[in-house]
Formats: C-alpha cells, sequence, structure tokens
C-alpha cells in the first residue's frame, strides 16, 4: 500500500490482460483495453485521459467476440487495432476498425476489417510496424511467424511471407526493432531469436531460457530488455549477446512485462505477478564502446528502482505507456482495472 | 572709539580670520566660531585666536561689578606690565647674540692672510726629500743585483747536491723503511728528472727509479698483507697514489675480494637461515654463530677498505646494500612460500643484527632506513601473502563441498559437515593470522618496533581488503557474476558446471555466519590486538566492520534468494512441462492426484532435508492466522474497504466480479511475499509461496473443461492437506491455494467441484500408496 494511488483509476466489468498505447491519437492521450472473460462477452474499451487529466473516460465501448489475448494499436490509423483471441480450442487473430459514432451509450459493432487467419496453432501476438503508414503486420503462433501486407482501402490482409521457427521452439512473443524495420526479436522457452525479415531467417539467438517479455530501447539503438519468470530483467547489446549489460533484480515474483520509455532512454518499467510495477532508471554506460569490464562493482551505490506502484489488487500483466505524453503510463491489472500514473513525481532531480 | 576705527578694525579682524583659517585643522570652525563667540563668549576667550576686544569689553562690564572690573583692571595692567618686560628681555638677549656672531666673523678675516705662504713652503721640502731617497736607491741597486744572483747560484748548487744524493738517501729510506720520506724526495726531484734526466743526471735518475721500484714493491706488499695495522695501509696507498701509481687496479682487486666475500656469505646465511628455523627460531647454532663471525670480519674488511679509499664510499654503500636486499629478497621467497611469523621473526633478527654490524662501519650509508624500507616491503607483503592464502584456504575448502557434492560421498549431513568445516577455516584461519602478525609486534625488534603501526594498519587492510573478495568469491562461486571474472580460472571451472543450490545455500549461511559472528569476534581480536594503541584503532579507518557487515548481510540476502530462485527455476520446468502439454480442454476425469505433485513434493523434501542442514530453526511460529484472518482484518481493511466502495461506485460497469473483488478485500492483502529470513521455516515457506503463485499465474493462462478444473482441484487439496506440516505462514499457504482454485474456476468452461468426500478419498489413497512407497523403499 506504500505506493499510493495517485494515479488515476478506471475499472473493466471482467478480467483483463492487455493494454495498449493509441499511437495514431496525437489530440489526446489514449489507450485501448480489452478484456478477458471466458463466459461473458468481452469489451474492448477505449479510453482517454481527460483535458484536465484527472479522470479517465471511456470513448468507446465495444463488444468483442472472444477473449482477448492481445491487443495491438495501429500506429497511423487510431480507429485501427488488432487483436488476439481466443476462447478454449479455438483461437485467431483480428484487425479491427473502430465505427465512426463515437460517445454511443449502446455498444456498436467493431467492424472486422481483415482476419489473420493463416496460422494453426495458438497465436500469441501481433505485431505493427513500428512507426509511420506501413501497412505490414507480424503476427506470431507457437511455431510460426507470419508478415502479412495490409491494405487499409481493400480492408484485407495477405501472408507476404511465412517462416517456421521449428517445433521445438515454442514462441511466445516478440518485438519489433524500432531502429532496424527488417529486425524482430522473438522470445522462445529456451532463447531470444533474433529474425530478419527480408531473409525470414533467424539471424542470432541470445541463450537465455525463460523469457517472458521484450522490448527494444526506442531511443538507443542494439538495446533489448528482457524479463524472466525468476532471474528479473536484463539489458543485452545486441552486438554482444553472451551478457546482459546489466541486471535488474525485477519483481518478487515473475517480471511479467517489461517496457521502455519512448524518449527517456534509461527509464523502463516492469510490471509482475507479485501485484506491482516497478519503475527503473537503468543508466548504461555510454553505447559507443560497450565494455564488460565497467560492470565488476555490484554494489552500485544508486538503487536502480525509482518507485514501485504497489497498489494493485491482483497480478499487473498489462503496461504501456503514452507516446504523446512519455511521462504517463497505464497498467492494467488482472482484476480488471486500468491506473493511469504520472511518473514525474519519481524522477531524480537533475 | 572714533570713527576711522571701524574699517581699520574691521580690517584687523580680517586678517586674523583668515590666519586662524590658514592654521586652522577645521576649515568649518572659523566660520562659525566668531558667531559662536558673539553669543556664547566667556572671559576666558581672551587667550584664544579669536579674541574680540569689544565684545570682551561689554562681556565684562555686563558681567562683573564695579569692584570686580577695577580688580580686574588692576589685574590686567600688572599682566601687561608683565609681558612688556618679558618682551624687552628677549629683544635684549637676541641682540647680544648678534653682536657676538659679527665678532667672530672679523676674526675669521684676519687669521686667514698668513696661510698660502705657510703652504708654499711645506711643498718645498717635500720636494727635496724625494729627490734624496731616488739617490740613495740609484747608489744601492747594483749591489742589490749582486747578492741575488749568489743567492740564486746557491740554491741550484744545493739542489743539484740533492739530486746527486739522491740514491743514496732513497737507499737509506728503504733501509730504514722511511718510505714516506724517500717518496717525499722523490717527488721533490721529479721536476728535475723531467728536464735533465736524460742528459747530466741520466745516472742519478737511473738508480733513484730503481730505489723508487723498490719502494713501490714494499708498499705494495704492505697493501695487500692483512698483518699490518689500517693506518699503514693507508699510509701506503697514499703513496703509491703519490708515485703515479695505478692504485685503481689494487682498489678494484680489494673490492672484488668483498665482493666475492659477500656471495660466499649469501650462501652461508641461507644455511644459517634453515639452521635457525630448524631450531624455533632461536639463532644459537654453532652455524649462526659461524655467520656472525663471518660477518664481523666483513665488516671489518670494509671498515679497512673505507679508510684506505676514502673515495670509495658510493661502492661500500653499494655493496652493503646488496648484502641487504640479498638478506630480503631470500626473506621474501620464504615468504611466498609461506613461512610462519617466528620464522619470519627470526629471518629478521638475523638481518638485523648484519645490518647493525654494517651500520657500525658505515653509519652514512642508510643502511637502516634502507633496511626499514625493505622490511616494511617484506612484511607488507608477508601480510598480503598471508592473506591471499586464507582466502585460498577457504575456497579451497569450498571447492571440496563442492567436489564432494559432485561425488558420491554418502554422508549423513554433508552440507552440515562443509557449513561447519568452512566456518572453521575461516574464523582459524583468520585467528591464526591474527596470532601471526601479533607475533610480528609482540618481538622486539627495532625495524618491527618502528613498524608496529604499519602493521596494524596493513593487517586491519589486509581483513578488510579479504572479506572484499570473500565476498567476490562468493558470488563467483554462485554463479551470480559472469564476465567481470571470466578469465580466472576459478570461474571458468564453475561456469561449466551447473551451479549446485547447496552451495549458494551454503555460501548464504556462510555469509550470515561472518556477518553476525566472525566479524565481531575478528574485531575483538584486531581492537586487542592493537592494545594500547588505540590511537590506531580509532583514526584507521582500514578495517571497517560495519562495512565489512553490511557487504555480508546484503551477500547473505542475496544468495539466500539466489538459493531460492535456483530452487524455484527447478520447480518450475515441472510446472511448465505439467501445464503446457495435456489439453486442458479435452481432459479426462480424475482418478488420482497427479504425479507432478510428487515431483513437487520429492523437491520440496530436497530443499527440506538441504535447508535444515544449514539454516537455524526459526522462532517459534508467528501466529499469523490471528493476525491476518478473523476479526481483526475487519477493523484493519474498513477505511480502505470504503474508498473502494466509492471508487467502484463511481464506475457503474461492475457486476461480476465486484462480488469476488469484494470478498477479496477482506481476506487479501496479507503480505505474501515478506523478506526471506535466514531460517529453515522461512525459506520452505517462501519456496513454497512462491511455487504456489507461479501454479496460479500457469493456472490463469489455460482453460479447463469440467475434468481439468477438478484435476486441479484434487492437486490442490491434496497439497493442502501435504503442505500444511512444512509451511510456517499458513495463512499465506492457504490463501493462495484458495486463489488457484478461484483462478482454476475462472478458466474453466463449466466449473462444478468435487465432492468433498470424492476429493478426501483419492487424497487418502495418494497418501496411503505414498507411505506404502516409502516403507518398502
Amino acid at each position: 500500500m506504500q505506493g499510493g494511488s495517485n494515479g488515476i483509476g478506471y475499472g473493466l466489468k471482467y478480467q483483463a490482460r492487455c493494454i495498449a498505447d493509441v499511437k495514431a491519437d496525437t489530440d489526446h492521450t489514449s489507450f485501448l483495453t480489452g478484456t478477458l472473460s471466458l463466459k461473458e462477452e468481452n469489451e474492448v474499451h477505449l479510453i482517454r485521459i481527460s483535458s484536465a487529466g484527472t479522470e479517465l473516460l471511456c470513448e468507446g465501448l465495444f463488444s468483442h467476440p472472444n477473449e482477448i489475448w492481445d491487443l495491438a494499436s495501429c500506429p497511423f490509423d487510431q480507429r485501427i487495432f488488432s487483436t488476439v483471441f481466443s476462447s478454449g480450442e479455438t483461437y485467431g487473430a483480428a484487425i479491427w476498425q473502430i465505427p465512426e459514432l463515437y460517445g454511443q451509450s449502446n455498444s456498436p459493432q467493431l467492424e472486422r476489417i481483415a482476419s489473420l487467419d493463416a496460422h494453426n496453432s495458438k497465436i500469441k501476438c501481433t505485431l505493427w510496424w513500428p512507426t509511420g503508414r506501413h501497412d505490414k503486420l507480424v503476427s506470431i503462433d507457437e511455431q510460426n511467424l507470419f508478415l502479412w501486407s495490409f491494405d487499409t482501402s481493400k480492408k484485407n490482409a495477405q501472408v507476404q511471407s511465412q517462416e517456421s521457427a521449428g517445433v521445438l521452439h515454442s514462441l511466445t512473443g516478440g518485438a519489433w526493432d524500432p531502429h532496424d524495420y527488417n529486425a524482430l526479436a522473438l522470445t522462445s522457452e529456451s532463447s531470444v531469436q533474433l529474425w530478419d525479415l527480408r531473409t525470414m531467417k533467424k539471424t542470432n539467438s541470445i541463450d537465455h531460457p525463460h523469457v517472458r517479455n521484450l522490448d527494444y530501447n526506442v531511443k538507443r539503438e542494439y538495446t533489448l530488455v528482457t524479463a524472466e519468470d525468476e532471474s528479473g530483467i536484463h539489458i543485452w547489446d545486441l552486438r554482444m549477446l553472451k551478457f546482459p549489460v546489466l541486471d535488474l533484480p525485477g519483481h518478487t515474483h515473475w517480471t511479467w512485462t517489461v517496457k521502455c520509455n519512448p524518449e527517456h532512454e534509461d527509464l523502463i518499467l516492469s510490471a509482475g505477478t507479485d501485484s506491482a510495477v516497478n519503475l527503473w532508471l537503468a543508466s548504461l554506460p555510454s553505447s559507443d564502446e560497450p565494455t564488460p569490464e565497467s560492470f565488476d562493482s555490484p554494489n552500485k551505490p544508486v538503487d536502480p528502482l525509482l518507485n514501485s506502484y504497489s497498489d494493485y489488487e491482483d497480478s499487473v500483466y498489462g503496461l504501456a505507456w503514452s507516446c504523446r505524453e512519455p511521462w504517463i503510463f497505464a497498467s492494467l491489472s488482472y482484476d480488471g482495472r486500468v491506473v493511469v500514473e504520472s511518473i514525474k513525481p519519481h524522477l531524480p532531480r537533475k | 572709539m572714533g570713527v576711522d576705527d571701524v574699517p581699520m578694525d574691521d580690517k584687523a579682524k580680517r586678517m586674523r580670520d583668515l590666519l586662524s583659517s590658514f592654521y586652522s585643522p577645521d576649515p568649518s570652525s572659523p566660520s562659525k566660531t566668531p558667531n559662536a563667540s558673539s553669543r556664547f563668549a566667556t572671559l576666558d576667550t581672551i587667550n584664544t585666536t579669536t579674541f574680540d576686544a569689544d565684545q570682551y569689553m561689554n562681556l565684562l562690564v555686563q558681567k562683573s561689578n564695579l569692584e570686580g572690573l577695577l580688580q580686574r583692571h588692576v589685574d590686567m595692567a600688572a599682566e601687561i606690565k608683565n609681558l612688556d618686560t618679558d618682551l624687552q628681555m628677549l629683544v635684549y638677549e637676541n641682540y647680544n647674540k648678534f653682536v657676538s656672531a659679527t665678532d667672530a666673523i672679523k676674526r675669521m678675516k684676519n687669521n686667514i692672510v698668513g696661510m698660502e705662504t705657510n703652504m708654499e713652503q711645506l711643498l718645498e721640502k717635500i720636494m727635496s726629500v724625494q729627490s734624496r731617497s731616488d739617490g740613495v736607491n740609484t747608489s744601492l741597486f747594483e749591489k742589490r743585483e749582486h747578492i741575488e744572483k749568489l743567492h740564486r747560484t746557491r740554491n741550484l748548487l744545493r739542489k743539484v747536491q740533492f739530486i746527486y744524493d739522491l740514491p743514496a738517501t732513497l737507499a737509506k729510506c728503504i733501509k730504514s723503511e722511511a718510505y714516506a720520506d724517500a717518496v717525499k724526495y722523490y717527488i721533490g726531484a721529479m721536476p728535475i728528472f723531467k728536464i735533465y734526466g736524460d742528459s747530466s743526471f741520466l745516472d742519478c735518475k737511473r738508480a733513484s727509479e730503481e730505489a723508487i721500484a723498490i719502494i713501490i714493491k714494499a708498499l705494495q706488499g704492505k697493501v695487500f698483507s692483512d698483518s699490518e695495522s689500517i693506518q699503514a695501509r693507508a699510509e701506503a696507498v697514499m703513496l703509491l697514489k703519490q708515485l703515479d701509481f695505478p692504485v685503481n687496479n689494487l682498489k678494484e682487486q680489494l673490492f672484488e675480494k668483498l665482493e666475492q666475500f659477500l656471495v660466499d656469505l649469501h650462501l652461508d646465511y641461507k644455511e644459517i637461515r634453515y639452521a635457525s628455523s630448524g631450531l624455533g627460531g632461536i639463532p644459537v647454532s654453532a652455524s649462526s654463530s659461524a655467520h656472525e663471525a663471518s660477518i664481523r670480519e666483513f665488516a671489518e674488511a670494509v671498515r679497512a677498505y673505507r679508510v684506505i679509499f676514502p673515495d670509495s664510499e658510493q661502492q661500500l654503500f653499494r655493496l652493503a646494500k646488496e648484502l641487504a636486499t640479498k638478506h630480503f629478497e631470500a626473506t621474501k621467497q620464504h615468504i611466498k612460500k609461506q613461512v610462519s611469523s617466528t620464522d619470519l621473526v627470526a629471518m629478521l633478527r638475523v638481518i638485523w643484527t648484519d645490518v647493525l654490524l654494517m651500520d657500525e662501519v658505515l653509519p652514512e650509508a642508510g643502511l637502516r632506513d634502507f633496511t626499514f624500507e625493505a622490511a616494511h616491503d617484506a612484511i607488507k607483503q608477508y601480510v598480503a601473502c598471508r592473506f591471499s592464502h586464507l582466502l585460498l584456504d577457504i575456497s579451497d575448502a569450498l571447492v571440496k563441498v563442492h567436489d564432494n557434492q559432485k561425488g558420491v560421498i554418502e554422508e549423513e549431513h554433508p552440507l552440515q559437515s562443509a557449513l561447519e568445516t568452512s566456518k572453521k577455516a575461516l574464523v582459524q584461519g583468520s585467528m591464526d593470522a591474527l596470532l601471526d602478525s601479533r607475533r610480528l609486534l609482540d618481538e622486539n625488534l627495532e625495524v618491527l618496533s618502528s613498524l608496529t603501526d604499519l602493521i596494524i594498519e596493513w593487517v586491519q587492510e589486509g581483513f578488510q581488503d579479504f572479506f572484499r573478495k570473500l565476498n567476490d568469491h562468493f558470488f563467483m562461486l554462485s554463479g551470480k557474476k559472469y564476465s567481470a571474472n571470466e578469465d580466472l580460472t576459478f570461474g571458468e571451472g564453475m561456469q561449466g558446471d551447473k551451479v549446485l543450490p547447496e552451495l549458494v545455500l551454503l555460501l548464504a549461511q556462510l555469509s550470515v555466519f561472518i556477518e553476525q559472528n566472525a566479524i565481531t569476534r575478528i574485531t575483538e581480536e584486531i581492537s586487542s590486538f592493537s592494545g594500547g594503541g588505540t590511537r590506531g584503532y580509532e583514526n584507521s579507518s582500514a578495517f571497517v566492520p560495519a562495512e565489512i557487515c553490511r557487504i555480508f548481510r546484503s551477500a547473505g540476502e542475496e544468495l539466500l534468494q539466489h538459493y531460492i530462485s535456483l530452487k524455484t527455476q527447478k520447480i518450475l520446468i515441472v510446472l511448465k512441462k505439467r501445464f503446457t502439454t495435456p489439453n486442458w480442454v479435452k481432459h479426462k476425469e480424475p482418478r488420482e492426484v497427479h504425479m507432478f505433485v510428487d515431483l513437487l513434493l520429492q523437491e520440496l523434501d530436497t530443499i527440506l532435508n538441504e535447508v535444515k542442514q544449514i539454516l537455524p530453526e526459526g522462532l517459534q511460529p508467528k501466529h499469523r492466522r490471528t493476525d491476518s484472518n478473523g476479526s481483526a482484518t475487519s477493523s484493519r481493511s474498513n477505511p480502505l474497504r470504503d474508498d473502494r466502495l466509492v471508487r467502484s461506485n463511481t464506475q457503474k460497469a461492475r457486476s461480476q466480479l465486484l462480488e469476488s473483488h469484494l470478498a477479496k478485500l477482506f481476506k487479501q492483502k496479507m503480505e505474501i511475499f515478506t523478506k526471506v529470513e535466514h531460517t529453515q521455516e522461512s525459506v520452505i515457506t517462501t519456496i513454497i509461496k512462491l511455487f504456489l503463485k507461479s501454479l496460479q499465474e500457469f493456472v490463469r493462462l489455460q482453460t479447463f473443461n469440467r475434468s481439468g478444473f477438478q484435476q486441479i482441484q484434487l492437486d490442490i487439496h491434496f497439497l493442502k492437506t501435504t503442505l500444511k506440516d512444512t509451511a510456517e505462514d499458513e495463512a499465506a499457504v492457504d490463501f493462495l491455494l484458495d486463489e488457484v482454485i478461484v483462478a482454476a474456476a475462472e478458466r474453466c468452461l463449466d466449473p462444478i467441484p468435487l465432492e468433498p468426500a470424492i476429493l478426501d478419498r483419492l487424497t487418502q489413497a495418494k497418501l496411503a500408496k505414498n507411505s506404502d512407497q516409502s516403507s518398502t523403499s
């Protein structure tokens, strides 16, 4: 409870796992979240921070046919997003468009623009081309990687290329390199795999098991942050994959997800199943000369943990920075509570 | 007062004002004082510069009565008269002086007249004196010239005589061994021989050279003979030098002799050292006295050499230093081979006596300082060596643990004994190190006593460094630290095989032991060790027990955490397999408790076994149940609940979850992840909690059919009965178990639980089966 809730709360009706920043919305700071309910009718909420910044308003409430396991917002059109859904044995992924009737009380139907239905095993996540109007999309299932070419006007999506990662590597997720648009990092059971989209081949891998989530550092090239079940957070330099550049202790239970701040290169946010969100300041040595010698001193004087937001009732699975206001992030705990916090009070004074 | 007087008066006044303004220090006062005096004038102003007669009159008339006025008049008249006479006196005196001055000038005029003629006479007389003296000079010149010539001839003759006599003189000198005189004569004759030796004095020269050759030979013999006194030898060398004999050769020969001696001595020294160390550090053996004698001899030789060749000091210094250096090199060699401090002291003692002997001979060589420095280095090295050996010993003990674990050595409590041995190794090693250093201090050797403070500091520094290194080493062994020490031989060995969780646990506990026990003991020991010199202890920051404690406390926590995470990782693999393999949506009806529970319990058993060996038992169970459950909770969560209720009221869309949330609010927010303590219960409980939480998370990722849910329910039910005994924090464990079932129910398409009766029956069956197995095995 010591985390104190300066944040603004918003309640979803059901349990939920995923939240995404609506990057394309340049006028407001808004987030999309989808619920995860096995038996009830699931919903997608479009939430917006009020102009005063004191309230979270529901801008749109749409019903969604299945429970949502992953949700990604289109980086160039604020009305388009993709979901990964499943219930029981059925699974699928689709691209949706929010209808133009904002603000109506009844739940209008989402328009399904395209189905990503080439998969034959459980889909894990979808990734959009990192920035700009680029109609490419990647979807990942347990064994395969699909690159889709997506046409907004014709409203369909076609498989551009596909590659299997092998039956043994059960993929769990991935991230698209914001510096090199041809590079992709995938998490699997036993390693982190780095792929090149042009050749659709694995270029390299980090042999580090149990990676649950990863994120590229938007501001610093060659830097990848991974979250693991037991051993916390590791920061890697993609040019030397043998050892992590920096370790952060992570959470007391699993570290579920990590997100690098879109503006500040050293700020990392992590959410875990110990019902907490941790804000880290990971000061890396200058990227020009990555010297492993400089990490000899394990007892660094500064605690990298800037703050731990622990005012959650359940495990936190969803986490998203706002691209518009990079000092704001939204977190989503399993009980369906969205909390939007500002990190400003915790930043170190300069 | 007439009308004419007024301008006159004004003028006088103005003059006076001007004057007073010129002399007055304050320029503002003259302008003011007239006004002031006109208003506030008193009768005293009569003596001031700004005296105004009219005003004074008026004032006087106003202030005084007639009688006073009359009196005043009389007084004033008298004063005026007095002043008049004074004035007259002054004028008269001055006039008198003037008159006498005029007289004096007149007399001077008269006296000057005769002077010029006197001067002329004087000049004349001086001229005549000069001419006479010139005459005398010329008349005596010739005679003087003659005398001088005669004198020169006589000198020459005497010299010639001397040279002719030289061979005979020399021979006489040789006979009487008066070499010094002989050399003196010869040298005196040298210039003449040089000029005329080839012509007129050939025979003489040859004869005297022969004589000199004999002398040189005699002198050389004298120099080399040890029986001669040093004085004599020195003189001989001096004479040889005067004779332009190549003395340097001699010098080198002698010096080589000394050097040779040093080489021999070194061998000698080694023997002696062995002998002394063999005798327990008391250098009384025959060889040691022989050593001392030889050193004495050497010192004497050096003394002689020094006297003989006074300019050779630098070389001798070098020689002496070489001696000391040789000593210390040998000592250092032995330090590297790990010697006890007694041996070191013995060695130092030998060195010190030698140095003292040498110092007597060569006080300027700074040999003492040199020795201090060298001893400084040697002892420092010794202390450093001591600690590195200690570190090695301990790491050996630990590695042995490591190997033991790998090998199949059957011991009842391998970990426990390993912990004890490493503890002992640590404490005993540290104490030994301290004792050793203390022995250094106890010896009242001059070298050492001057280094006391430094030694104390070094020992403290050594400890500080040692513990820091030990900490690093622990982390390396536990595999937590990579890349940094990759190239070290240790690191590689450890990196290759998997890190053993047992070892990590052992290290964790060892850290705790160091923090809580060893450090205090060592601190005490050190403070007693620095003894009376509390000063050294107070202001030296070399050994900071607080810092070491802090380091090891965090290390202990970290290592324990590491142990837990290593163990949970193992469990996690089991769980992952369990949850990813079956198709939960098409699960069959549960028939028995799933075998993964067995695997888990087995894993828990091994943990329990390890933990029980090493970690202490915790305190009495803290009645958490009553703390976090029951009536106490309601009061605690009241404000909380209100807050939540208000918040949830504003948000309308809450139906189904709200209930369960509210229910949770009363139950939850017990601290699931408490701080791990170094007790058996705490570690076990933490691992169980982490495991259950992971179980919950895995369940949440799946979708179950009714049978799948029931299977989970059954497994949990079984776990509930078995875990109750092991876990300390029952409330939290119960809560987490319930959470797993809740999560499974939430993720179930058709959550219909099993009948409690069936649950019990299946659980009992499993328990019975387990006890069967354990009894048979």
